[in-house]
């Protein structure tokens, strides 16, 4: 795998040290540590070292994180907090990259160990030690002092793009690296040179590492990650292979340059980047200049706009690898390098050869060909783009692929099991991939992707359902959603960008890909016109975060320095913002499923700001899938941003068929991993609606399901999706079964968490209907490679069948 | 740099399986057996030692990450810094010789050509054995790069190995420089290998 994360975390936290700081002739030194039991002397032995990489001053109380490697090459997250008012500083390692929660984690004990009980503090930190880690989009909620305080924690689920400004990470390298700088790095990194950044400041140096490493998903940085170095490391920066090192600047100062070599240096205080390579002129030049583009766009920064930029670029240059992929019936799938770079177009193709030698693709490429060969499949948002970006290219090759994963998983008797123990979310969107299958479905949508990309004018709606919806939504569930959201006018926001991607990339398209002259009419074009009259990019401010931390944390916390500032330009939002969406629709809950709270963390949260927050709203609300979630209590409400880790593929929790969903729990360990089997247009439903609502764009026959079923439920969408999808939205998500099916496995997570206890017979159920009924076992063994059409209509009846049983 | 005490900067990456004994080769090697390993907290660690070849001092960096053995194949961004290669196996377990086999038909379907030797390692227990000489042998020769079979427990092998990779650098150092010079070309030494790299390979 090429993960760096761990997987199967049983504990929140690996071990809590307190640190005293270096003196005259002693080094720092770990005064306690929680829980005793730890025992690993190589990162204990280090933490000291990390917690005063150097001799500093504390003005304001500062959290940062670094990272230990281990042997296996996987990372340790350390998460430190200094006060000025504190002697000591207090560090917490875990396996989890969860930055927002962990520096949560850190406020809060921050006073307990000002309490006067002293019991209150180990006390606490036993409690969450042993609290188990739930799925992903449910929360983790323990009691302290003495009951009369809880802290929460959202667990955030897979494939959440860092947004800002809930992502902390992504706001500090974002503020303090303009664009260009941005695109320095991303192209060094995808030459995978040594590079080094440097800040006086701790905070924004690992800050800006992170980010660094997250804006390159959905690869993930294989060489050398140290987003702090202590001083007494410094000899490291004479390493020959690739490295990306954050080197605090009094440390800096001390190394000699000339022993470096080639090296690029950003450094993050004077945004400044040092390079002796003309790597961002050498990418190819139209990923750069629509990547420009998109970056420029100040009203798309809010949110995941800036990591959806750098997500397309990558979508341009590597999404062709599926076109690569050989499948010979009864082996596994294989990558043909040469095909990659013959099927892509001429201009890519020097630097895709290029791409090939690179550490970070390889790792990528195996770990599809694993998710595939497993029959795991994936959802993720790097597919979902991808299918937005080619929809046109290759009906074949979809299909084909599609075909492959439901063959892959006949094959793989074992299916189930490997998907359980394996606890990756992939394995849903490869159920999901194989359901979609409706060709009618594809042409339908190729058809108005087409249309799109020939009107521009048109794109609206696309633009609003990737942007919207793809980016947060990955995790939400679409369905609920677009009720309560339908109302709202809101997703006017990135439209502009997307649609201007979408017409690129169809142009792209178009040039290698023959399948994709868009044949079929769909209806909506009529949304396309409507929507090109609003340029409007409703930015989403999160401005009620910070105060939310505070709300949640029923303790007084310390003032915390948080570093988060929202965008540069707030006040180009106001104007936007304001008009959109309306709060209030989205608040109105989601079906009232009081069990259903577990909904991912983002989705939650963001709900509540919508609420709170009439800026936030518009664009929030296609993508949280307010609809789901049940009105939460303030306090409930946790730091959105968990996915610090948005390369790493979190282990989704299980879905619940509540929604009618057939969805497999598989439990591994700490995550459960939720298989769906449904059909998975629930996203697509959505994301719809909103783009319906705001332009009478037809609405999905779902409408009838949704109206029955409960928000919550995504499900419903999905039973409509064969029509609705089509016929409303180009909306890729919709032709594109990994797209669909991650939003489905978030849906279904979310409605999970409702009701912990019914899993198991629901998992029975689940699994006696799909394993067996499956609509896609049936496609399967019936026509393998043939049609999906016929399936979907069958989806739809066995999920409301399902529903209505679960219910 | 005056100052420096040595003719010639080598860095080196020592690549195989976690558990082949690269760290122990290491230490076996370097002049600063003291000093603590960082590999298991930084995932990176390096060497140092100087040694004399035709008396000529030559300071070797001697370079070791963590986690390579999930790397299916490694790629040339990898070595691209570095003047050599050492590929490491242990003779007493089959699948760390699998695994270098594959690196390094990658590298030669690459046509990287990077100095290299081959190093079948924890070779003191025969009994527990099963990487033959003679396969590692056959498979070093179709590479063309030498094999050692060395003991970094029982220290054996381990000095020649290093010499025979610093000599390899060495040589192929000078021979660039000739080549620079015959080319009357001004060009950064790194750039210079790549490029007459290759051409010879390809």
């Amino acid at each position: 795998m090429s993960s760096r994360i761990r997987e199967n975390v049983k504990h929140f936290f690996e071990c809590f040290c307190e640190v005293v700081p270096p003196s005259e002739d002693k080094d720092a030194w770990i005064i306690q540590q929680y829980p005793d039991k730890y025992k690993d002397q190589d990162s204990l032995r280090s933490v000291p070292k990390f917690a005063y990489p150097y001799k500093f001053e504390n003005t304001v109380i500062q959290h940062y994180s670094f990272v230990l490697t281990d042997l296996e090459g996987k990372w340790t997250f350390g998460f430190c907090r200094h006060d000025p008012k504190s002697e000591t500083a207090i560090v917490i390692l875990s396996y989890l990259p969860w930055h927002q929660a962990f520096y949560k984690f850190l406020d809060t004990i921050a006073v307990l160990m000002h309490s006067s009980r002293t019991e209150d503090l180990s006390e606490f930190l036993s409690a969450v030690y042993s609290t188990k880690i739930v799925e992903p989009g449910k929360k983790i909620s323990i009691l302290f002092n003495r009951g009369q305080s809880s802290f929460i924690v959202d667990v955030p689920k897979p494939f959440q793009l860092p947004s800002i400004p809930e992502n902390r990470n992504l706001t500090e390298y974002y503020n303090a690296v303009d664009i260009n700088n941005m695109m320095i790095i991303f192209a060094s990194m995808l030459y995978e040179r040594r590079i080094i950044f440097t800040s006086k400041q701790l905070k924004r140096l690992s800050a800006c590492v992170q980010s660094a490493n997250d804006i390159i998903y959905p690869m993930i940085w294989q060489h050398i990650f140290i987003p702090v170095l202590p001083q007494n490391l410094v000899d490291c920066l004479l390493a020959p292979m690739p490295f990306l090192i954050g080197v605090p600047e009094d440390v800096f100062k001390k190394v000699i340059r000339s022993e470096l070599g080639d090296v690029v240096v950003l450094d993050a205080d004077a945004n400044t980047v040092e390079t002796p390579f003309d790597d961002l002129n050498n990418l190819p030049q139209d990923v750069i200049t629509s990547l420009r583009k998109q970056l420029r766009n100040k009203s798309a920064v809010l949110g995941d706009g800036v990591s959806r930029a750098f997500l397309r670029a990558l979508v341009q240059l590597i999404g062709g690898y599926r076109d690569a992929l050989k499948f010979q019936p009864g082996q596994k799938v294989t990558f043909d390098e040469e095909r990659f770079i013959d099927t892509r177009p001429v201009s890519l193709q020097p630097f895709l050869r290029k791409m090939l030698q690179l550490q970070i693709f390889q790792q990528f490429i195996e770990e599809r060909l694993m998710m595939l060969n497993t029959g795991r499949g994936f959802s993720d948002e790097f597919e979902f783009e991808l299918e937005n970006y080619s929809a046109k290219s290759g009906s074949k090759l979809k299909q084909q692929y599609k075909e492959w994963t439901s063959t892959m998983r006949k094959e793989g008797t074992a299916f189930f099991k490997s998907v359980k123990d394996k606890a990756n979310p992939a394995m849903k969107s490869a159920v999901k991939t194989v359901k979609d299958g409706g060709k009618g479905m594809k042409s339908a949508y190729k058809g108005l992707r087409s249309k799109l990309k020939d009107g521009q004018g048109g794109p609206g709606p696309q633009p609003l359902q990737n942007g919207d919806v793809k980016p947060r939504s990955a995790p939400n569930s679409p369905t609920g959603k677009r009720k309560t959201l339908a109302g709202l006018t809101a997703p006017v926001a990135t439209y502009r960008k997307e649609a201007s991607l979408a017409f690129k990339n169809a142009n792209l398209q178009r040039s290698y890909s023959p399948l994709s002259p868009g044949s079929q009419p769909i209806t909506p074009d009529v949304l396309d016109t409507p929507r090109s009259g609003s340029p409007i990019d409703i930015p989403r401010i999160d401005l009620m975060n910070e105060m939310k931390d505070f709300l949640e944390l029923n303790l007084d916390t310390p003032p915390v320095d948080r570093s988060l500032k929202p965008v540069r330009s707030l006040e180009n939002f106001k104007n936007t913002t304001s008009p959109l969406g309306s709060p209030e629709r989205r608040s109105q809950p989601p079906p009232p499923r009081p069990s259903l709270h577990p909904l991912p963390s983002l989705s939650s949260s963001r709900f509540y700001r919508d609420t709170q927050n009439l800026l936030q709203s518009p664009l929030e609300g296609p993508v949280l899938s307010p609809p789901y979630v049940p009105p939460r209590k303030p306090h409930q409400l946790l730091q959105e941003e968990f996915f610090g880790s948005a390369t790493k593929p979190v282990v989704v929790g299980g879905g619940h068929s509540e929604n009618g969903d057939p969805v497999f729990y598989v439990t591994s360990k700490n995550a459960v991993d939720v298989v769906k089997l449904t059909p998975p247009v629930q996203c697509s439903p959505n994301r719809r609606k909103q783009a319906d609502d705001t332009e009478d764009l037809i609405r999905l026959d779902s409408a009838s399901d949704l109206d029955d079923f409960d928000p919550l439920k995504t499900s419903s969408s999905t039973s409509s999706y064969s029509t609705p999808t089509h016929s409303q939205a180009p909306p890729l998500s919709v032709s594109n079964p990994l797209y669909n099916s991650s939003y489905e496995n978030h849906t279904i997570r979310a409605n999970d968490g409702l009701t912990p206890t019914t899993f198991d017979r629901h998992d029975q159920d689940l699994l006696q209907e799909y394993g067996l009924d499956f609509n896609f076992s049936g496609m399967q063994s019936n026509k393998p490679t043939s049609s999906f059409d016929p399936f979907s209509p069958t989806n739809k009846v066995k999920t409301q069948g399902q529903w209505t049983k679960f219910e | 740099m005056a100052s420096r005490d040595y003719d010639h900067l080598f860095k080196l990456l020592i690549i195989g399986d976690s558990g082949v004994g690269k760290s122990s080769l290491l230490l076996r090697f370097s002049d600063n057996t003291f000093t603590g390993s960082y590999i298991t907290t930084i995932g990176v660690d390096f060497k140092i030692k100087t040694v004399n070849i035709d008396d000529e001092k030559v300071k070797l960096q001697i370079w070791d990450t963590a986690g390579q053995e999930r790397f299916r194949t490694i790629t040339s961004t990898y070595y691209r810094g570095t003047h050599g290669v050492v590929i490491v196996y242990d003779v007493t377990n089959g699948e760390t010789f699998a695994n270098v086999k594959r690196w390094l038909h990658e590298i030669d379907q690459n046509c990287e050509v990077v100095n290299r030797v081959l190093v079948g390692n924890k070779n003191d227990t025969p009994d527990r054995k099963v990487v033959l000489t003679e396969d590692a042998q056959r498979f070093a020769d179709t590479m063309k790069i030498q094999l050692f079979e060395t003991s970094a427990k029982d220290n054996i092998n381990v000095e020649e190995m290093f010499m025979t990779i610093t000599r390899l650098v060495l040589k192929s150092k000078k021979e660039m420089k000739q080549l620079q010079s015959a080319q009357n070309d001004v060009v950064n030494l790194r750039d210079k290998k790549k490029s007459s790299k290759k051409s010879k390979c390809c």
